[in-house]
């Protein structure tokens, strides 16, 4: 009995690889487009780096403005892809040196190893119980631990245990323990020659490092976190059962959210607006409010950019709510003794006076940078970046998913600041071009 | 001994899969409260709800049938506010025919954003049945 | 019947079971007759418990399933697929809403909220159990599109279309191509002209012998369904003679002497009834309107080689797969008075301002006065506290930072006043409000509560407002030139167009997408699809976007020259049809008709019968048989019935 989502596309004792379509990153705008690409009939390979599909959007709580749970509008659309006859998913996978290949392209891809064996694995989490070695949980923002032998998250997809060889102790606890042996330490990175006719980029974002506005005092003070890790603490999925502030466990009740930090700031280098963190803030604000009843919640911000279909709407809901809005960009932020924090600002609505506002757990809501891993794909022929570092919209007005790469395509946030829908639109484009293009070849 | 629990109607809703069904959909996804004691089950238009399956809900122990019609928005035919009409009319006397105050058979337009119009019909139509007392006090032959 | 159902009754991380005791559910369904496992999930959707209810299937030769989560709508397809893979056929499966249509509904209470999801259950399991095996059937599609509206988001989504191998019906209301976009002078993205765009899309389209482009042309019906639409299409002759002397008709545009304001101008300028949209449009051949148009016989018959009124509207029928509506949007239209306009005589639309700047050079004039300096009044028409449009437009708040920049690029030293509630330059945009500032634009800020009032008195705009940003203090500003930024509504005539191919809108009243994050250009017509602003505001590039995105839709639903049809369709039962023609009169989709009916060993007679590729499983025949003689596959009176047994019977 076998848990393996994955069918690898081996012609047994080769590593060359043959697919019509590469698409790279599992998130949802990877997902859309290899759907729209397999149901025209093309084979895709899907790589994706973390050991799972799914990306942001699988970690996420809610998604505005509809309030659907996020993991119950992403599980269909991973099922789907992982589920799809044309589409070839190769998880914990790195693509390399992606050049001109005739009138198609080739690369590298190296496939990591598990150190697991996935045709055996059923995803039981017998190995994690077994594992004496506790880390910080990437999936959960480091609110809490998972061992190093481990099943990423509830909703991996493929849900296969893998070890983080670089903190395990080789203790062999997980391997003696394994009901199917499937546990194979002598595993090692597999490396593929790949041919395809196109390429889609949808390698997502990152989320800008809050620690680098020092002002903050993320990283040093404790009930100072930031929004992803809010969204974790509010998601069915989430590592504690209610809302609570790291310091003491307790039940906050008077959040701050600080909007805009990392965003239209050159201070921290990000001119640019992030697009979707107003509407996140007013959503998890929104869920506070139902999780901590008692709770105050307000946000601080330099604009409310509420801009896309029923967002208005679901800004009024939040004020209409209680959630308070004031103005003013936060200056600074200090600790006091019980953890508390007290946020510096100019209260504009009030006379512009110079403000300390104290709150028991602050947010800040985080904005999003290009994944500067990508122009590291492209060695031979370099892909052209946008002056923000994002992969450059060559004909932004009328084919905004072609590259500077003829046959490469880019889908989603790889591009630049977009929320779930318009990253759908963006792999529907992408995938529109990259048909045509094949059609032309 | 028979306690004196106090009465909660007990409505059978017929909605329409594309239209009125979303618009439920719509109030649970808003968390928007009606009775527990409205119960849903979804046909593809409402104008294809079969009168004698009305009367079985009625006779069986639901103390009313609410309609959740398409209204103009039915994807199937723009007819449908009358052929519904018409259904539910028919019904109506059949179900008098029967011996069962033909008020318990209610009809109301549920667009698929419809969500407080919804809630608020459920409202309304528990009233009024609260009013007319449970089916078990009307006489009808079972 | 199914002896051998298993059920599942999903937490849904919480959703569900937080408010629903779904261990008592699954105990009490337990129970039931015909159910011989009941289990309880986290998630019933992820892979992991799929493919446990896939194995469940085949160690247990279970022959039905239910699975009690969320909304069929979600999830209806994802477990009659999980149906499949264990070897069920797929409507052998049930799903039992107990999400939105309980746990959800009935936060407040969970005792009853538990007790009302063990009914939902039960009475999908006695559904169940009378459910049938069915098959899908597949019908032939036609390899076509038809795209309403040439902007810019119908006509890229037509390349894009022939690119991946589709034929395409393109129509266009209008005389001419180009929308919005055309009237738009230099865009915020590339300092590209609007008109260079419409330019490049329309020699894009000539090249591609896929795409039929037609002008004047309006949709007045469609039937039939996804696969094969019938479109019929009248088309308003140019009463130009093709081919004609294009210096003759010159002559006549410039005798002409009907004149009329000009709408691609927005009303600022006049044009004559015999008219190109802009210099440069395409098709080029200038049109008339023939309802505004009064010439004289003389002047008709000086022409008659160039002008003929006799032309006639044609109609065209077309048969198309698929259907992709981009309708586009039309300008907020700010009421008389509203701020001033129409009032004073210096108050336009941000419209209105886009046209000026093309139209003028070297100074930017207004009714004879040189403009030295603007007042832009934000949210126009959008954000309305009172009235219809709450919804924010967009793309007005980077427009007008845009034609304020254009205005100092172009124009020399003007200065603007910006009074805004918030500046939504979002993404990249935002170094365009970075520079308006840095150059010296003023910005003003407004409570939502507390707009601006424009004092007309002496026909000039007077701007009184408070700035929240220097402590409510009180401006009053008179400027040469007040712009009201106005955003996008629905075009008039979209809900025509939306009542021909039953296209919902929203509360906001663009046209809706079935799923807002999920299916962003599909509406719950199979076939039919929006893209552009007629589904919701949007800029340029977002507009292409969702054009291609639907024309990848709309492709792959038709490429394959086929589409497979659910198998939800009526039968009618030959021994109880009397044949009295009642369900043949009331389908919507003229689909039954009657038929022989000669079984071995009885009398003949007529009955009912259905063509199975257009029946489209509505029901609506299924009432009006006085024999009762019809079902409807799926929802058969066994199945119905049980239900409601299943849901009234006590707990």
């Amino acid at each position: 009995m076998t848990n393996n989502s994955i069918d690898y596309p081996k012609q047994e004792g080769t590593n060359q690889l043959q697919y019509d379509v590469l698409v790279i990153g599992g998130g949802i705008a990877g997902q859309e487009a290899s759907l729209n690409l397999a149901n025209n009939g093309f084979k895709v390979l899907l790589v994706e780096k973390d050991l799972s599909i799914g990306g942001k959007m699988i970690q996420l709580s809610k998604v505005f403005p509809t309030l659907d749970c996020a993991a119950c509008i992403a599980t269909p659309k991973i099922s789907e892809t992982a589920r799809h006859p044309n589409i070839t998913i190769m998880t914990y996978s790195e693509v390399e040196d992606i050049k001109r290949n005739g009138n198609g392209l080739k690369a590298k891809v190296i496939e990591k190893p598990r150190y697991v064996k996935a045709d055996l694995c059923t995803g039981c989490p017998i190995c994690e119980e077994k594992c004496p070695v506790v880390v910080e949980d990437e999936y959960n923002y480091g609110l809490a631990g998972r061992k190093a032998a481990f099943i990423p998250f509830d909703l991996a997809s493929p849900r296969i245990a893998a070890i983080d060889i670089e903190n395990c102790t080789l203790c062999g606890a997980c391997e003696r323990a394994c009901p199917p042996n499937a546990i194979d330490f002598s595993m090692e990175k597999k490396e593929f020659d790949l041919s395809v006719k196109s390429v889609i980029i949808a390698t997502g974002f990152e989320l800008f490092p809050a620690e680098k506005k020092k002002e903050y005092g993320f990283g040093k003070f404790k009930n100072v976190i930031h929004s992803m890790q809010m969204d974790r603490l509010l998601a069915p999925t989430r590592p504690f059962n209610n809302v609570l502030r790291p310091s003491d466990g307790k039940m906050p009740d008077n959040i701050a959210y600080v909007l805009c930090t990392g965003s239209r700031d050159r201070s921290v280098g990000n001119p640019i607006c992030s697009q979707i963190c107003c509407m996140y803030s007013i959503k998890q604000a929104q869920l506070l409010l139902g999780a901590l009843p008692m709770a105050d919640v307000t946000i601080y911000y330099i604009d409310i950019r509420a801009f896309g279909k029923g967002f208005e709407e679901f800004y009024q809901q939040g004020k209409s709510m209680g959630v308070e809005f004031i103005k003013g960009k936060i200056a600074e932020i200090e600790e006091k003794g019980n953890g508390n924090l007290t946020l510096k600002y100019e209260d504009f609505e009030n006379g512009g006076k110079t403000v300390e506002a104290d709150h028991d757990l602050v947010v800040l809501s985080v904005g999003i940078l290009p994944n500067n891993e990508v122009s590291g794909l492209f060695k031979s022929e370099p892909l052209a970046l946008d002056i923000h570092q994002y992969v450059k919209q060559e004909d932004e007005l009328l084919s905004p998913a072609k590259t500077s790469i003829e046959g490469v395509f880019v889908a989603g946030t790889a591009s630049g600041p977009m929320d779930i829908p318009d990253s759908i639109l963006s792999a529907g484009a992408a995938s529109a071009e990259a048909t045509a293009f094949i059609r032309s070849l | 001994m028979e306690q004196e629990k106090e009465f909660v109607p007990k409505i059978l809703v017929f909605s329409s899969e594309k239209i009125s069904d979303p618009g439920i959909d719509l109030a649970g996804q808003q968390h928007i409260h009606y009775s527990p004691s409205a119960y849903t089950v979804c046909v593809p238009c409402t104008g294809g709800i079969k009168p004698r399956w009305i009367l079985r809900a009625l006779k069986k122990g639901f103390d009313g049938v609410f309609v959740a019609a398409d209204g103009t928005d039915c994807p199937f035919s723009p007819e449908c506010p009358d052929i519904t009409g018409k259904m539910v009319a028919n019904a109506q006397e059949i179900i008098k025919n029967e011996g069962i105050n033909p008020a318990r058979l209610k009809m109301g337009a549920i667009c698929s954003v419809c969500a407080t119009p919804f809630a608020n019909h459920m409202k309304n139509f528990s009233k009024q049945l609260s009013e007319l007392g449970s089916i078990q006090s009307e006489n009808y032959k079972d | 019947m199914k002896e051998k159902i298993g059920v599942y009754v999903c937490h849904c991380g919480g959703n569900i079971s937080d408010y629903v005791d779904v261990e008592k559910v699954r105990d009490v369904v337990a129970k039931e007759e015909g159910v011989i496992l009941s289990k309880t999930t986290m998630f019933a959707c992820a892979d992991s418990s799929q493919k446990e209810i896939v194995n469940d299937i085949k160690e247990n030769d279970l022959d039905a399933i239910v699975v009690a989560s969320c909304s069929p709508k979600l999830h209806l397809s994802t477990f009659r697929n999980v149906a499949g893979r264990g070897g069920l056929n797929p409507y052998n499966y049930v799903q039992a809403n107990i999400r939105e249509q309980c746990s959800w509904a009935h936060t407040d209470k969970p005792k009853e909220a538990t007790e009302k999801a063990i009914r939902i259950v039960r009475a999908s399991v006695r559904r169940v159990r009378y459910s049938e095996a069915l098959e899908s059937f597949t019908i032939s599609a036609a390899n076509i599109a038809l795209i309403i509206g040439a902007g810019v988001a119908g006509m890229r989504s037509a390349i894009s279309l022939a690119d991946m191998g589709t034929h395409v019906y393109l129509i266009e209301k209008n005389h001419f191509v180009g929308g919005r976009v055309a009237q738009m002078g230099e865009l915020f993205s590339t300092d590209e002209k609007g008109e260079e765009i419409i330019d490049k899309l329309y020699d894009e389209i000539k090249k591609r012998e896929k795409i039929k482009l037609f002008t004047g042309a309006e949709l007045v019906s469609v039937s039939g369904s996804v696969g094969n639409f019938k479109a019929e299409i009248t088309i308003r002759p140019r009463y130009i003679i093709p081919g004609c002397d294009m210096n003759k008709l010159k002559e006549a545009i410039a005798e002409c002497k009907t004149e009329m304001p000009d709408e691609f101008n927005f009303g600022l300028t006049q044009k004559k009834a015999i008219y190109k949209a802009y210099d440069n449009c395409k098709p080029e051949m200038p049109a008339i309107e023939k309802d505004t148009f009064n010439p004289d016989q003389e002047f008709l018959e000086k022409y008659k080689d160039c002008i003929d009124l006799e032309q006639k509207t044609e109609t065209l029928n077309v048969n198309t797969g698929t259907v992709i509506i981009s309708t586009g949007f039309d300008p907020y239209e700010p009421e008389d008075g509203e701020y001033g306009y129409k009032k004073a005589e210096n108050v336009i639309t941000l419209q209105q301002l886009k046209r000026l700047i093309e139209l003028s050079n070297g100074k930017l004039e207004y009714n004879n006065r040189e403009i030295k300096n603007i007042v832009y009044i934000y949210c126009v028409g959008s954000r309305q506290k009172d009235g219809e449009n709450k919804y924010c437009s967009r793309y007005c708040c980077t427009a007008a930072i845009h034609a304020a920049l254009l205005c100092r690029k172009k124009f020399d030293s003007i200065n603007g006043f910006h009074l805004y509630r918030d500046i939504r330059t979002y993404g990249k945009q935002e170094l365009l409000y970075e520079e308006a500032c840095k150059l010296g634009e003023i910005f003003f800020k407004f409570d939502d509560d507390d707009p601006p009032v424009v004092d007309t008195e002496n026909g000039k705009a007077s701007v009184k407002f408070r700035d929240i940003l220097t402590n409510n203090e009180e401006f009053e500003i008179e400027p040469d030139l007040v712009v009201l930024v106005t955003g996008m509504i629905p075009r008039s005539d979209s809900k025509d167009i939306g009542s021909i191919l039953k296209a919902p809108v929203g509360n906001d009243k663009f046209f809706n997408e079935v799923h807002p994050k999920l299916r962003p250009v599909e509406t719950v017509i199979d076939g039919v699809h929006i893209c552009g602003t007629c589904q919701a505001p949007k800029n340029i590039t977002e507009t292409v976007t969702s054009s291609l995105a639907a024309a990848a839709k709309a492709n792959s639903l038709i490429s394959r020259g086929e589409i497979e049809l659910e198998p939800i369709i009526i039968r009618v039962d030959p021994e109880a049809c009397e044949w009295c023609g009642k369900c043949a009169e009331i389908c919507p989709y003229n689909c039954i008709i009657e038929t022989d009916y000669n079984p071995e060993g009885s009398k003949g007679k007529t009955i009912a019968f259905v063509n199975k590729s257009v029946c489209k499983g509505c029901g609506i025949c299924t009432p009006v048989c006085p024999t009762d003689a019809i079902d409807l596959i799926g929802y058969t009176n066994s199945e119905i019935e049980s239900m409601i047994d299943g849901l009234i019977t006590e707990v």
